[in-house]
């Protein structure tokens, strides 16, 4: 394999961008979420259950968000002070504990799926879980109280994050990174 | 008990624009002076180039509440840390014009600065020249009386190209954007090199943020920066006519007096009001220099409309500022709008875009999703077309910062509670603007074009200038009527919001102040 310098320079890159410190057997691993997926690192925060969905929910939104880490990335911010948070619902104004808004977001889309089509999210196929999505996808939706459209945005724009927001999303639409500096591989100091 | 410091003469709130332009002209100017930041230290090394990144940029507590309808978006417009808001900011820098300062006096309506743009002026002149901007004069035929700009135009690409073909089909002038970005060297500054990354701050200080430009000048003369000083009240003698000082928290919790001869707030627009409001006292019981309750009132924010649109052309559109290319003011008179509404509109042209956060590629279609999403990101990647129509917000009494009933932060003191709706003139505007922006991309030859919601870009008001004690929290030197050595930094002093970005005039209106401080000593500090 003929390594060039910059070849070592863009896989620097790659991994370094949305690294975060995941915490295993009391050492912290800086990993991108991606990393930490395949590593089966412990989420903080989020329960099976709740996982399950925000996955089948994420992976409609955005194809290939599981795989590059979604679950851990949220996980990861939704458990850290929300002052720091990385997520773009800080922007969006969402409520906080974001812990909390992402818990009773995954509950009040598994609700609208059994009132629906009368079965778990995780148990729809493509149509349904399509009709699901553009329900939730309407401006200023409101459901249970709950502000699902809200919801719908900040997930929408995590998973884009995970699979447009680095150099290798910009690569996949063919757009430079053109980076002045890299984050430095400790995120969440 | 807190511990108490050394007394400075100068102790600021706030690291952001208003406070290192406050920083840089008193320590010059022989002042002692102390500068408490709540947030982190923030270097020009800490800049990373991401969208993600940029998140941490952006205010981080505590806490501000809002009660509706609309929002004024406080996390994304506000900054936290070394640098504020200006860390982050897209440096679209046009002078207010003439007539914003006025509307009270030409129209009938809204309210007056208490001054005209001639006396602002010298002060916009000297920031100017202080930072470097890049522009074109000749081609502005809206722009105020003014030094001619220092530096060649903002790079215009394909992008920009493109969509002043609508404006031009429809006979609308465009302009070189005027903006505090270096286009060729400037005083030991490099200029830009048009990657797009100016929301996530600018590490090669080719954008005049805090850290480029005014707080290196006032460490050089000897003020000192504190990061991690959360500021909880103005602290008051026994007459309650002159503040002593300021109490913060330290990082690790310890309260600390900073006693001061001279006070100035430059937090920003919502927590300068709360912080004046926290301030009370038995002889200002409704906050401090609050007698008249105006404290927090005529809260504003610019209602501004993205338009996006996709052409056949490569549209080059990572390329630039974040802020864009090209400006139009073109709509400005603010009695000329169709829908009959009152206030000016202004256009940036050819935004620099990224594929992700609130401003990307992706959120221009919230309602695409799936596959179709990645063939959209392709698509809008190579062929999208990005500008912002921005609009004036009138001053509303009703609009305003307060202090939270329900909810204190980790010190134990109030939160803020925003209650703000859009004037109904802004929203009027803004339909307009939507209308006007899409027709200028077909225009352009856009086979789709669209826009967003409205959005409020910067924040502004809470603690305006004025001449009448009765109707103003300050006067034309952003001093308290009430406080003789309280002194305001940044957009919050603003009577009017014209719909020009705040950044330019919130730094003249501080340099104005600082050397109305500096001159005036020791009437001031008496």
């Amino acid at each position: 394999m003929n390594l060039t310098r910059r070849a070592v320079i863009d896989k620097a890159l790659k991994s370094s961008v949305l690294c975060l410190g995941f915490s295993v057997g009391g050492v912290t691993l800086m990993l991108t979420p991606e990393q930490a997926r395949a590593q089966r690192i412990v989420l903080r925060t989020l329960k099976p259950d709740q996982v399950k969905t925000l996955e089948a929910l994420a992976e409609a939104l955005v194809p290939g968000s599981v795989k590059l880490g979604v679950t851990h990335f949220i996980d990861h911010q939704i458990s850290a002070d929300p002052g720091e948070c990385l997520l773009i619902a800080k922007y969006l104004q969402a409520p906080v504990p974001y812990a909390g808004f992402y818990g009773t977001g995954l509950k009040v889309a598994e609700g609208m799926a059994q009132r629906t089509a009368g079965k778990s999210l995780t148990s729809l196929d493509g149509a349904a879980l399509e009709s699901l999505i553009k329900q939730m996808s309407k401006p200023g939706t409101i459901v249970d109280g709950f502000p699902i459209f809200l919801f719908y945005l900040c997930l929408r724009s995590d998973a884009v994050d995970v699979v447009y927001g680095t150099p290798e999303g910009f690569e996949k639409l063919n757009v430079p990174y053109m980076q002045h500096i890299l984050p430095p591989e400790k995120w969440d100091a | 008990m807190p511990k108490t410091l050394e007394a400075v003469d100068v102790a600021i709130v706030g690291a952001g624009a208003a406070g290192s332009v406050f920083a840089a002209t008193l320590a010059e100017a022989g002042k002692s002076v102390v500068v408490l930041e709540r947030g982190r230290d923030h270097k020009l090394t800490d800049l990373y180039s991401s969208q993600i990144w940029a998140r941490r940029l952006k205010w981080a507590a505590p806490l501000v509440l809002e009660e509706g309808p609309d929002s004024v978006w406080p996390n994304f417009n506000s900054g936290h840390g070394v640098g504020g808001a200006a860390i982050h900011h897209y440096a679209v820098w046009p002078r207010y014009h003439p007539e914003d300062f006025r509307e009270l006096t030409l129209y009938g309506r809204s309210l007056d600065w208490p001054f005209e743009y001639s006396e602002l002026r010298p002060y916009y002149d000297q920031v100017q020249e202080d930072v470097g901007m890049a522009g074109d004069a000749s081609k502005e035929p809206w722009r105020p009386p003014g030094a001619p700009y220092q530096l060649p135009p903002v790079l215009v690409t394909k992008h920009g190209e493109v969509l002043a073909r609508g404006f031009a089909a429809l006979k609308m002038r465009t302009a070189p954007l005027p903006m505090a970005v270096l286009t060729a060297p400037y005083k030991g500054r490099l200029p830009c090199i048009w990657d797009g990354w100016c929301d996530a701050g600018c590490p090669i200080g080719a954008l005049a943020n805090p850290l480029a430009v005014y707080l290196p000048r006032a460490t050089k003369a000897g003020a000192r920066i504190v990061p991690n000083a959360a500021v909880t009240r103005v602290l008051t003698d026994s007459t309650g006519k002159k503040a002593t000082g300021v109490e913060y928290y330290t990082a690790n919790g310890e309260a600390v007096v900073q006693p001061a001869s001279v006070v100035v707030l430059c937090a920003f627009t919502i927590e300068n009001a709360r912080l004046m409001l926290n301030s009370g006292s038995s002889r200002h019981p409704n906050g401090l220099g609050n007698r008249n309750g105006l404290v927090g009132r005529y809260l504003m924010s610019h209602p501004a409309v993205s338009v996006s649109g996709l052409f056949n052309e490569d549209m080059q559109n990572a390329l630039g500022a974040t802020g864009g290319q090209l400006l139009c003011q073109d709509p400005f008179d603010k009695k000329s709008d169709p829908s009959g509404a009152f206030g000016s509109r202004q256009w940036e042209i050819g935004l620099a875009l990224k594929p992700n956060d609130l401003l990307g590629i992706a959120m221009t279609r919230p309602d695409i999703f799936g596959k179709s999403l990645h063939d959209f990101m392709v698509d809008g990647a190579r062929h999208m077309g990005s500008m912002v129509g921005v609009c004036e917000d009138e001053p509303l009494y009703e609009n305003r910062v307060d202090r939270s009933t329900t909810t204190k932060d980790k010190y134990g003191m109030p939160v803020a509670s925003i209650k703000y709706q859009i004037s109904p003139n802004g929203r009027k505007l803004w339909a307009t603007a939507a209308a006007e922006g899409v027709k200028i991309f077909k225009a352009a030859g856009a086979r789709e074009a669209w826009t967003g919601p409205p959005g409020g870009q910067h924040i502004m008001g809470g603690t305006i200038i004025g001449n009448d004690p009765a109707k103003s929290v300050l006067n034309a030197v952003a001093q308290s009527h009430e406080v003789s050595n309280l002194f305001v930094g940044g957009p919050g002093v603003f009577p009017t919001s014209s719909s020009i970005n705040s950044t330019f005039t919130a730094h003249a209106m501080a340099l104005k102040s600082a050397k109305y401080i500096a001159g005036n000593w020791s009437a001031v500090k008496a």
